[in-house]
């Protein structure tokens, strides 16, 4: 099953990659989202799928044809093809891939992660702050101030990008009449 | 077995609805794939959830439906109007 | 494995019949001619083949609340989806978009 939704995705992502017109490059993003997180969703991992879904599908959808609504719908055909990126690419992936062999096998209970957070946590989330979910008792309260640096930042720029958008709006009527016709 | 033939159609689907992604023409027809693919992978979250025997995964259905509807209706109204702006406020100004 | 229950020979059905009308579907959509065709398939996808499938995991469910949940997507998905469906038509037919039909037709109904 894991084999068949990785094979979906390979092909969403070279689809991804031929297409030149943005919008359909947009949507087939949000189908590739779709198939992370049921993939994520395979691997046990509800939380993150959850957030994949929300992100990648909803929000990183619609921003991305917010900005196409700024630009323009079509990809310029590159120059010629050079040899850097293709350089750059292959070395950032076989750095990663390399990284990966130094980490835990799957589901290994001397892991860091499995230790560095004191497992104590799950014993006394109960007794500290009286709730079944361990990851909710760490992310409110043990940690409470980081997650409320973060809800910051998040706000913040959510607020930057409305601002944006809407500002970029008004000059636009004058700018480009009705070009943007569908 | 059965939830397994069911999860491997519902797949073969996906797949398909990729093809027409994929294929376009128009700018509805992937959108039209888009959305049939969100109601897949619901169905897909929710057969999973009993073959794993974690049927608590249906709440992550459920979120899935929402955002996938909220999401085709914000895509139509960017192909309809070519932003997200109010029309009825741009007619006023 | 068999089937025990009557309760699982039900779903069974169900289900498997819901994963048929999704293939069909699926077929539909990649191979109908129009995109207004294209919708229909689209549309099998989505009502039978979801709610034969849904309807089918209900008779699995292990207590009432994930019952209630598979109810709360299945009334959701017929609520949305038809929704959905009747936008995107509505928006290929605004930006000029026409459905095909059979030019003897098309042409005694031209006024």
């Amino acid at each position: 099953m894991t084999a068949l939704l990785l094979t979906l995705l390979c092909a969403t992502a070279v689809a991804v990659l031929r297409m030149r017109g943005l919008f359909a490059a947009v949507m087939l993003m949000g189908i590739f989202s779709f198939l992370g997180a049921g993939w994520m969703l395979l691997l046990d991992a509800p939380d993150v799928a959850l957030t994949e879904a929300a992100v990648g599908a909803g929000i990183s959808t619609i921003l991305a044809l917010a900005t196409l609504a700024l630009t323009t719908r079509k990809a310029k055909r590159p120059v010629r093809p050079s040899a850097l990126p293709l350089a750059v690419v292959t070395i950032t992936g076989a750095a990663l891939l390399y990284g990966t062999l130094d980490m835990p096998r799957f589901g290994d209970p001397e892991a860091p992660a499995s230790n560095y957070p004191q497992p104590s946590y799950v014993e006394r989330t109960d007794h500290d702050i009286h709730i079944p979910n361990v990851v909710t008792a760490v992310l409110g309260s043990y940690r409470g101030y980081d997650t409320l640096g973060e809800t910051v930042v998040i706000f913040t720029a959510g607020i930057a990008v409305l601002v944006l958008l809407r500002g970029s709006r008004k000059r636009r009527p004058a700018a480009d009449g009705g070009e943007d016709a569908a | 077995m059965i939830l397994a033939a069911v999860l491997a159609a519902i797949i073969v689907t996906m797949g398909l609805a990729l093809v027409r992604a994929g294929k376009g023409p128009t700018v509805f027809d992937r959108i039209l794939a888009l959305n049939m693919f969100g109601t897949k992978t619901v169905l897909l979250i929710a057969v999973i959830g009993f073959i794993t025997g974690r049927p608590d995964f249906l709440d992550l259905g459920l979120v899935y439906a929402l955002i996938n509807f909220i999401g085709v209706i914000a895509v139509l109204r960017f192909s309809k109007y070519g932003d997200f702006a109010d029309p009825d406020r741009e007619k006023a100004s | 494995m068999m089937p025990e229950s009557a309760f699982e020979i039900v779903s069974a059905v169900l289900m498997l019949t819901g994963a048929l009308f999704a293939v069909i579907g699926g077929i539909g959509v990649v191979r109908l001619p129009d995109f207004f065709c294209r919708i229909h398939g689209a549309g099998i996808t989505d009502t039978l083949g979801a709610g034969l499938i849904l309807t089918g995991l209900m008779f699995l469910s292990p207590g009432w609340i994930v019952t209630a949940k598979l109810v709360s997507i299945l009334v959701f998905l017929w609520i949305t989806s038809p929704t959905s469906t009747h936008a995107l038509a509505n928006a290929a037919l605004e930006t000029g978009l026409r459905p095909r039909v059979d030019e003897a037709e098309e042409a005694s109904s031209i006024p």
